[in-house]
């Protein structure tokens, strides 16, 4: 969980992570575009990864402050090339990367029944999955379903309805009335709960799922059962009948009543703060002295406080 | 001076920035980024962690807290009685937090802790900005108020007086709080007599001028 005020480098690191996708999608080792104007010094991201590549570390190299546009995969442990093996299960991996910045208006639309693959950035064609995960991966649709009228008790189905003969869309049946509330009649924090959710139980997970202000519109009381839904994706074995792969999310956030829910894990909570023009990342768990700070208050209101960092200078 | 202020608003963070200048008598330089609080009691719920965090990540010399008393107990002459605590008083409350919370800790940053300067606005920082302007306006008449079913203003309309409107944005909050605070700053006086609550606070700012008797 990333939290900091605005302008602190959050969505940075996030454009950063989609930089390393689209760089593994090139052929590894290839030349730089233009040696002599490689940026020298700090102009490098260095990004550790988790098993099984915990053993290699991706390394981006920059043209300017804003463009990095060369990958290199270096071991960090044991001898040896980058086996051709290696580095396909690890780009897999790394082009499964996905940033979400949820547009209800598009989560509402009727989505092409064919776009079923991916989540799209907007969660625009979220319909078109959920359809595609009844057909094709019903454990998950029921999964979905499940959690859908759990925490919105007032709805007792997620219904894909048909457009035509080639679209779908998205609607929830009312428990009481037995009435299909299509998409587009929803709130925009229901919209915005079913998007999460789905991401949740994607049967087959992205390496790492990014999430740009994960509590938009969502009522505080309904963030715990967020957060437990996506834990689900780094810890599949737990609460999750499917089989998957463990995950990584990194989610943005301003809620301190969802910082309040990372209490327990100060590990998982990264401050972004921005000293000059540059974004500096700590884990709340390196502060040598959290334990007495936590022990006065909510971990929302210590933040708010400024005590731990990742506010805003000026207010 | 070096020193961190927490209050509940910006507005009032300005405007209480400003009080202290003139009480110390010199410039001052804010800890940053601002310290806020989501009220009471959360107030006192952070307090601890800030004092901590100020006296060993800072090298400021003190902490100024002021908060509302609302509809708590006015902090009265009796309460500063050796060893007394009255549990709704939130002057009382907050120099308790900070007499807990300092007395562990060992020196840091060249002092030996962190000075305090305590302050409650009764029932708001509105009756602080209409002192000297409105002779209604008085701690005493409050808490002569709150014996009386009808009491002489609340704090809804201590807002409309001061700010000419219940729901003031940020910008004319703070302007108006800092145009107030402006006409009284030739003479504090006024304001220590009519508001004990700034008054406590004026000592306690007066006292860290005398660092070798309350800082060694």
């Amino acid at each position: 969980m990333v939290i900091g005020p605005n302008g602190s480098g959050k969505t940075s690191l996030i454009q950063a992570l989609l930089r390393l996708r689209a760089l593994a999608g090139l052929p590894l080792g290839t030349a730089p575009s233009n040696p002599s104007g490689r940026m020298g010094g700090s102009a490098e991201i260095a990004w550790a990864l988790a098993p099984p590549f915990d053993h290699l570390k991706a390394v981006m190299s920059c043209v300017s402050e804003t463009q990095c546009d060369f990958l290199q995969i270096i071991r960090t442990a044991g001898q040896g090339t980058l086996s051709a093996e290696e580095w396909n299960g690890l780009r897999m991996r790394l082009r499964s990367i996905r940033a979400f910045s949820f547009d209800h208006h598009a989560i509402a639309q009727t989505a092409d029944r064919e776009s079923h693959e991916r989540l799209s950035s907007d969660g625009g064609n979220l319909a078109a999955v959920v359809a595609g995960w009844r057909e094709q991966s019903p454990p998950a649709f029921a999964e979905l379903n499940h959690a859908v009228c759990r925490i919105l008790p007032e709805y007792d189905s997620v219904e894909i309805l048909p457009v035509g003969a080639a679209q779908v869309q998205l609607g929830l049946r009312l428990a009481e009335e037995q009435v299909v509330l299509a998409a587009e009649h929803l709130s925009q924090g229901t919209l915005y709960v079913l998007a999460l959710l789905a991401l949740a139980h994607d049967p087959n997970p992205p390496a790492v799922v990014c999430v740009e202000e994960i509590d938009r519109g969502i009522h505080p009381r309904l963030l715990r059962e967020v957060r437990d839904a996506l834990y689900q994706l780094v810890y599949p074995d737990t609460g999750s009948a499917a089989k998957r792969t463990a995950g990584q999310i990194i989610a943005t956030t301003h809620s301190p009543y969802l910082l309040d829910l990372f209490r327990d894990h100060p590990e998982e909570v990264v401050i972004a703060e921005k000293k000059g023009s540059v974004a500096a990342f700590s884990r709340l768990s390196d502060r040598t002295d959290l334990a007495e700070i936590m022990a006065d208050g909510a971990l929302g209101d210590l933040w708010y406080s400024g005590v731990l960092g990742g506010v805003p200078e000026a207010s | 001076m070096k020193l961190a202020i927490l209050s509940e608003s910006p507005a009032d963070e300005a405007a209480i920035e400003r009080l202290v200048t003139g009480v110390l008598g010199e410039r001052i330089q804010r800890v940053r980024p601002p310290l806020r609080a989501r009220g009471w009691p959360n107030v006192a719920q952070v307090l601890p962690a800030i004092i901590r965090h100020l006296h060993f990540n800072t090298d400021a010399t003190g902490l100024v807290v002021v908060v509302d008393s609302d509809d708590s107990v006015v902090h009265a002459a009796d309460h500063e009685r050796p060893s007394y605590f009255h549990p709704r008083c939130r002057m009382c409350q907050l120099r308790a937090v900070f007499r807990q919370t300092t007395k562990k800790l060992p020196p840091a940053h060249g002092r030996k802790r962190l000075l305090s300067g305590i302050g409650i606005a009764v029932p708001a920082m509105e009756g602080w900005y209409l002192c000297g302007r409105d002779p209604d306006v008085t701690e005493a008449a409050w808490i002569d108020g709150q014996s009386d079913p009808t009491r002489p203003y609340t704090r809804r309309e201590l807002k409309k007086r001061v700010y000419g409107t219940e729901r003031p944005s940020l910008q004319h909050e703070t302007a108006c709080a800092m145009r107030e605070v402006d006409r009284q700053m030739r003479d504090l006086r006024r304001l220590e007599y009519d508001f004990p609550g700034f008054g406590f606070l004026a000592m306690d700012l007066r006292s860290w001028k005398a660092p070798a008797v309350n800082n060694s």
